[in-house]
């Protein structure tokens, strides 16, 4: 069985224009999916529609075995903490340090005495080191995130996600504020992820050649519709051509 | 060739501000204001009144006032005592206040709670702002009969209420990506609350605390005054209504101006700090 099998979900906002049309797919555990399509095709709304960050209208969003649209509160907590999420703009809380915003990813886990008194175990404090070690940002551990480069804070941002031990996680344009240097780096970490601990990555991203170089699989949205599924290898012109209405020559000099 | 979108005025020049109704209202208004306002000094009654005379005196009481300061019916340490008192109310009337102001603002920002709840805390506030302190220290008189007890609940009812509006404005500043990424991570309200909400807020929260201190501090002297508080504005009161002790009230009028300058300097520094863009 799929780790994550998605069927028929479907979304609008308060308008009647539905952002999500019928959207399938599923994703096996270990495996990197990056979902491409212009600005405004829904792929953050799909991705928030997993963790319901956005409740879809209906459709069922099936989660290592449970429904997770069926969930109540705290179940859905319970369910949040083994799915990570990073964000484009890292969303750190910027006056704490970085060794605090990593330990928020432990609060899933704690009661709401613990987590507002900050009662973290010497385990997962270590957990969190070894995590900034990893990831090459231990010596930044005592900064305020809003001392640190864009780069940096996604680094953050990804071991807060890391520390909460998914089985998921969820890239909204992990790299669409950053520089080619940093965006690389942040790939390859991502990358590694999904192939060293097995955790399944779906991954937003705009670029094309950078999907294509890293995933495992692609969908490509286009109007809240899945228009293409599969390997990058059956990604072609035609294909690229019905997920932005344009062949990827336009695309790039754009 | 112009577009549809393009707004010119009569003489045919492009608008830049969008609504032209909203600065029609406005010229209108003032300028009816200016109208009243020359119509008002022509109906005055002026008989009785010697203008030269009444400017002399007014001038040689100020003088006694402000060049003669002294005081006689009390001692240094019963006025210092008294501006101690005047402090305390403000001091308890904007910390009760600002404590259960958090609450309420958690709950009235929008960002934070239920739609209908913040509505509800919000159309409550803005009605215990509209009216003055001074008619809420009076209505709670009522019950409590004048004297510190009113002015303390009426100060702190008017203080939770600009603290209120001034907390959950800072509440929902807060940037919406950084609750959401809480939220993805499992955490509860209160875990989010207390290490995203309230760390990104905490200098504004502690800026707006001690600007209503200042504003409390005069209401407090005004308090002593006019509903019996006790304090220094008590003995304003009494220096100027009943012993009509001009030296007094001026001595009495300088411990409190040092006190407003000494909080105006500071909370000059605050919003400096915090809020540049207030500054003018
Ligand atoms: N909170 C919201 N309220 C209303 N409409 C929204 C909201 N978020 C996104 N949309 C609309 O949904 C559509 C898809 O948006 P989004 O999921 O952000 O696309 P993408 O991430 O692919 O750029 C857009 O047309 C956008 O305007
Ligand atoms: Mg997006």
């Amino acid at each position: 069985m799929s780790l994550l099998d998605v069927r028929g979900l479907n979304k609008s906002y308060q308008t009647d224009a539905k952002v999500l049309k019928d959207i399938h797919f599923t994703a096996e555990t270990g495996e990197f999916l990056s979902i491409i399509g212009p600005s405004g095709a829904g792929k953050s709304t799909l991705l928030r529609c997993l963790n319901r960050l956005v409740e879809a209208d209906d459709g069922e969003v099936i989660f290592d075995g449970q429904d997770l649209r069926q969930l109540k509160k705290k179940q859905l907590r319970e369910a949040r903490t083994n799915i990570g999420m990073v964000f484009q703009h890292y969303n750190l809380v910027p006056r704490l340090t970085v060794i605090e915003n990593v330990l928020h990813g432990r609060f899933g886990y704690k009661s709401t005495f613990q987590g507002v008194l900050a009662r973290f175990s010497e385990e997962e404090k270590e957990r969190a080191f070894y995590l900034l070690e990893k990831l090459g940002i231990e010596a930044h551990a005592y900064k305020r995130c809003d001392q640190l480069s864009g780069g940096q804070q996604q680094r953050v941002g990804i071991c807060r996600a890391l520390i909460q031990d998914p089985k998921l996680i969820l890239c909204d344009e992990p790299i669409a504020s950053l520089d080619p240097h940093s965006s690389k780096i942040i790939m390859d970490y991502l990358k590694s992820i999904s192939e060293e601990m097995g955790i399944t990555c779906i991954v937003n991203l705009h670029q094309v050649e950078v999907a294509q170089s890293y995933s495992d699989r692609i969908i490509g949205l286009n109007d809240g519709s899945i228009v293409f599924d599969g390997s990058n290898l059956q990604l072609d012109q035609i294909y690229l051509k019905r997920v932005y209405g344009m062949s990827t020559r336009e695309l790039i000099t754009v | 060739m112009d577009s549809v979108y393009v707004k010119r005025n009569k003489a045919g020049r492009i608008n830049i501000k969008a609504g032209n109704k909203v600065n029609s209202v406005i010229n209108t208004t003032v300028i009816s204001l200016t109208l009243l306002t020359v119509i008002a000094f022509l109906l005055f009654d002026y008989t009785g009144l010697d203008i030269g005379r009444a400017v002399v005196e007014t001038a040689s009481n100020l003088k006694t006032m402000f060049l003669q300061p002294a005081f006689s019916h009390f001692t240094w340490r019963e006025g210092l005592y008294q501006l101690g008192v005047t402090i305390s109310l403000a001091v308890l009337a904007t910390i009760l206040g600002a404590i259960i102001a958090f609450f309420l603002a958690l709950w009235s920002a929008v960002n934070l709670s239920n739609r209908w709840v913040s509505k509800a805390i919000k159309i409550f506030v803005a009605f215990i702002r509209a009216v003055p302190t001074v008619l809420w220290v009076l209505i709670f008189a009522i019950a409590a009969g004048l004297g510190s007890e009113a002015a303390i609940l009426g100060m702190l009812f008017h203080s939770v209420a600009y603290l209120v509006k001034a907390f959950s404005e800072a509440f929902e500043e807060v940037d919406k990506g950084m609750l959401e990424a809480l939220k993805s991570t499992g955490a509860g309200w209160w875990q989010t609350v207390t290490h995203a909400v309230i760390p990104s807020t905490s200098t504004y929260l502690l800026s707006w605390t001690f600007l209503r201190f200042e504003i409390n501090f005069s209401v407090a002297v005004a308090m002593g005054a006019a509903a019996g508080a006790g304090g220094i504005g008590f003995e304003l009161f009494m220096a100027s209504g009943f012993y009509f002790d001009l030296r007094e009230v001026g001595f009495i009028t300088y411990a409190i101006l040092l006190v407003a300058i000494v909080l105006e300097m500071m909370s000059t520094k605050l919003k400096q700090r915090y809020f540049p863009s207030a500054v003018k």
